[in-house]
This record gives structure tokens, sequence and C-alpha cells, in this order.
């Protein structure tokens, strides 16, 4: 673990901050930057000279280990955690500017929803904070598009989790951000679910928006993402490709184990099929 | 301005759903009402010199936990979180969740002002802008200074009560002056001592508000 008092390096692998491409740094300052950030919890450092860019358009996953600074670094990002050490930047200025939030959006662990207003309601809310021309069809847009218009009038609390994920994502994009960070995405919910929030991930990179999330799901994140890179010991690395050895040094999180012949024998003689073996 | 009204218009539709607020503010307005009623050897003239004290107490206790309720609402699902996200400034949250406490307080005190009127035998119409001058202002100032602690409070998880803890050293000097202003209301003549309990209360309401305007960047920074 490092500790305060090491002169802080580039805590991103050893990648100097430049472009996605690898030219000359654009004259554009990147959306989304950290530059030796540090964050404390009392006297431990989960985070330490901890360096991170993210040019425009670019998708990057972080991935760790329980309890490694993932949120701690998101939270950061999105300005609600003052860092102890170093600085956020959003557009080349300090993060949490006033005039720069409506060009973020945050989703956490929780909904940041209200549960007493219906769907629609806390679209409108949103809206309307962010200054949005047509709150009340942009309401109806998303809902519709995040496939909850048969919900919009159902109170939050009545929904279920992959409900709220998706109102959660709506709300997020309710003015059309130009960078999202999303703790853990994928976190409770189904497969269908699951299939539809990296659908609408994929379709935010499409549209040039600047992604930044954390997953335990490796496949997805190397499935949905420009970059991966692991969180540990404070500082990002880049993470290997899941097919490596889970030995392999730098292997950010444990790889998954086959399950028990047995259990694949059961499951067969059921009628389903388990990932990457026939039925 | 039209966030403002937007982040008020909010908390009153999230309270006429759900009421968290009115239920225990009415329950504890209502306790220290029926504390007047106990068959003490209490002189008339001891109640008037009583209730108001009594009337300011309730609005106090009360008034603490209608903004321990109201940021209670924001703690759930994480909407504090996105309230940050917002292109608003702090400033114009903390007069929104000023606004729809002093709104329930306000609804408390039409309630109670009455009814330790009639169990004080206290003449409190008798000057009633006066007695709205003295709610007005000795609402404002419990509720700004309960909504600053509030949002101070609000990211400390382990310790969901105490703003009701924290609002009380600086709440009795309002209520001693809202008090003995209300008990002066009730005087044939408004004396001049009223005038200046008032602008006590005046003074206190500017202060914590714009002290809550200034602070609340700091009280809810984590």
């Amino acid at each position: 673990m490092h500790q305060p008092g090491e002169t802080p390096g580039n805590g991103d692998g050893g990648l100097p901050t430049k472009a996605w491409d690898g030219t000359t740094a654009p004259a554009e300052p990147p959306p989304l930057e950290a530059i030796g950030l540090g964050r404390r919890f009392g006297t431990r450092w989960v985070l330490w000279g901890l360096d991170f860019s993210a040019p425009a358009g670019q998708c990057v996953a972080i991935i760790g280990a329980n309890g490694s600074g993932k949120t701690t670094l998101l939270r950061c990002l999105a300005g609600l955690l003052r860092p102890h050490a170093g600085q956020v930047r959003w557009f080349g200025h300090l993060a949490g500017k006033v005039e720069l939030r409506g060009r973020m959006g945050f989703v956490g662990h929780e909904s940041g929803l209200y549960a007493q207003l219906s769907v629609l309601e806390n679209l409108r809310f949103a809206a309307r904070m962010y200054g949005v021309s047509d709150p009340a069809g942009r309401a109806e847009q998303l809902a519709a598009q995040a496939g909850l218009a048969a919900y919009a009038h159902c109170r939050v609390a009545q929904l279920s989790q992959g409900m709220r994920q998706r109102a959660a994502l709506a709300r997020a994009l309710v003015h059309s951000p130009r960078v999202v960070l999303w703790d853990e995405p994928f976190v409770g919910l189904d497969t269908q679910a699951t299939d539809w929030l990296a659908g609408q991930l994929e379709a935010l990179r499409r549209r040039g928006c600047t992604l930044c999330f954390s997953t335990h799901e490796l496949h997805r994140a190397w499935q949905l993402a420009d970059r991966v890179l692991a969180l540990s010991a404070g500082r990002l690395q880049p993470a290997s490709p899941p097919d490596a050895s889970p030995h392999q040094e730098g292997a950010g999180v444990p790889q998954a184990t086959s399950p028990p012949q047995g259990l694949v024998k059961r499951l067969a003689a059921a009628g389903c099929r388990v990932a990457g073996r026939a039925a | 301005m039209r966030k403002l009204v937007c982040l008020v218009t909010k908390d009153l539709v999230s309270e006429w759903r759900m009421p968290r607020l009115w239920p225990a503010m009415a329950l504890v307005g209502l306790v220290v009402a029926a504390s007047l009623t106990l068959p003490l050897e209490v002189l008339p003239e001891q109640k008037r010199q009583l209730g108001p004290a009594l009337l300011w107490v309730a609005i106090l206790l009360a008034a603490m936990l209608a903004v321990e309720r109201s940021f209670a609402s924001e703690r759930e699902e994480g909407a504090w979180e996105a309230v940050r996200m917002y292109p608003v400034g702090m400033g114009t949250v903390y007069l929104a969740k000023l606004l729809s406490n002093a709104l329930a307080v306000a609804g408390l005190e039409a309630l109670l002002f009455p009814l330790f009127s009639a169990l004080t035998d206290l003449p409190v119409a008798a000057h009633p802008g006066g007695l709205v001058a003295v709610a007005v202002l000795g609402n404002l100032a419990i509720t700004s200074l309960g909504t600053l602690l509030g949002a101070l409070v609000l990211g400390l998880r382990h310790l969901p009560g105490a703003s009701a803890l924290l609002v009380l050293p600086a709440g009795v000097p309002v209520v001693l002056a809202a008090a003995e202003a209300t008990r002066l209301a009730a005087e044939p003549l408004l004396a001049q001592a009223f005038w200046r309990w008032v602008q006590y209360l005046g003074v206190f309401a500017a202060v914590f508000i714009a002290a809550g305007i200034v602070l609340v960047d700091f009280a809810v920074e984590e």
C-alpha cells in the first residue's frame, strides 16, 4: 500500500496522460481528469497519487476487489467527495463548478430518485433542475426509451430494482450529459435488464459520450469499454483480459472458475445451457 | 427562482403523499399542550406566564423533528447525491429546504396558537399583526438554524438525530425571545419592550439565514 510521503508517481499503469489515439495531447482538455488524486478515510489512504484521464468519447471500465476504492474514486471524479490530495478536473476546470454540472451525469449505488414521486415526476423534476427546455416532453421521451412507459405514473417505491436502475439511468441522462459516471451499473439485475443496460452504455458510447463505470463483471468490462483499468493499492493499472491466467501478475481481479461437473450435468438434464457448453 | 420553486414543490408533494412531518409535529405540540391541562395547582396568572414559553418549546421541538424528517427523505435512494449534482447552488437548495420546513412549522403554529390561547386564557388575538410577526420571525429563526444543522448531519449516517441536539443551544435564546414577545403581544397595549423582542427575533432570523446560505456549502462537503 503506497503511503503519503512517497513521491506520487503516475498511477495510471505508467501511461502518460495523453490522447486516446496515442498522439500528442489534444488542444482541448479532457472531459475527465484526475491528477495526483488522494483520498483518505481517517488515517487510511484509499486513493493515493492516482492519475487518470478519459478523453472525449472514451469508455473506461474500472475493476477492483471489494474495498479497493472504486466507489470512492467515482465519487471523487463526480465532485461528491473532496480530494485530500491532488485534483479532479472537468474539461480543464476544477470539478464541482456549478456551471459545469450540466455536462456531467452520475449514477451511484442508489437511484437518486424520490420514492414518493412517480417516475415521470422524478424525471420532470430532474429536467427542470437541469434547465431542460421542455421538461415534460423530455421526461416522457426518456421514460419510453427506458422501457418505463407502463410504469411512468407508478411511484418509485413500487418499482423493482431493475426498473429503478432504468429510471436512475434515465434521470442521469435527462440533460444529455457529455460525461456519465456510473458505479456498478449491473449489480442486482437479471439477464434481461443487464442486456438492456449494456445496450444503453453502447448507445452512449456511439453518441460520443465519455463513460466511466465500475464493475465486477470482467467480461462486461472488456465487452463495453475501450480501456479497462484495475484499481489496486490506491492506484490504477491496466487490467489483464479475462482469458489471462488468474495468477498472472497485474491481474486486477481473480477470474471466475468453471462450475463443478456434477452441477453442469444436472443443469443440462434440466434443459439449461451453461455458458460455453452445449446442453 | 424557478429551481427554488421546483425544490419546494417537490418537498410539499412528497410530504402530502407520505406524511412524515405532520403527524410527529402535531403529536409533540399536543403532548406539550396537554401538560397545561394537568391538575397542578397553578394560578391562572402563572398559566398565562407559562403558556407562551411552553408554546415555543413545543414549536422548537416540532421544528427539530420537521428538519430531521425532511432530510430523511433526501437520504432515501441517494437523492441528496443527485441534488448535489444539479447545476444549482447549495444556497438555493438551503433556501428551498428552509421554506419547506418553515411552511410545515407555520401549519403547526396555526394549530397551536389558538389551542394554547384557549388553555391559558391568553388573549393572543389582542394584537394579531404583532403576533403574526412573532410567529413568522420565530419560525424563520428556528427553522433556518435547524435546516443548516440538518444539512450538516446529513452526511453523518451514524448520527441521524444529531441535528436536534445541535439546535438546542442556539435555539434557546430564540425560544426566550419568542416567548417573551408572545406574552407581551397579549397585553392590552403593545409596549416598547414588545418591539425590542421582535427586533431580536428579526436579528436571529437574519443572522441564521445568512449563515445558512454562506455555510451550507461547507456543511455538506464530504
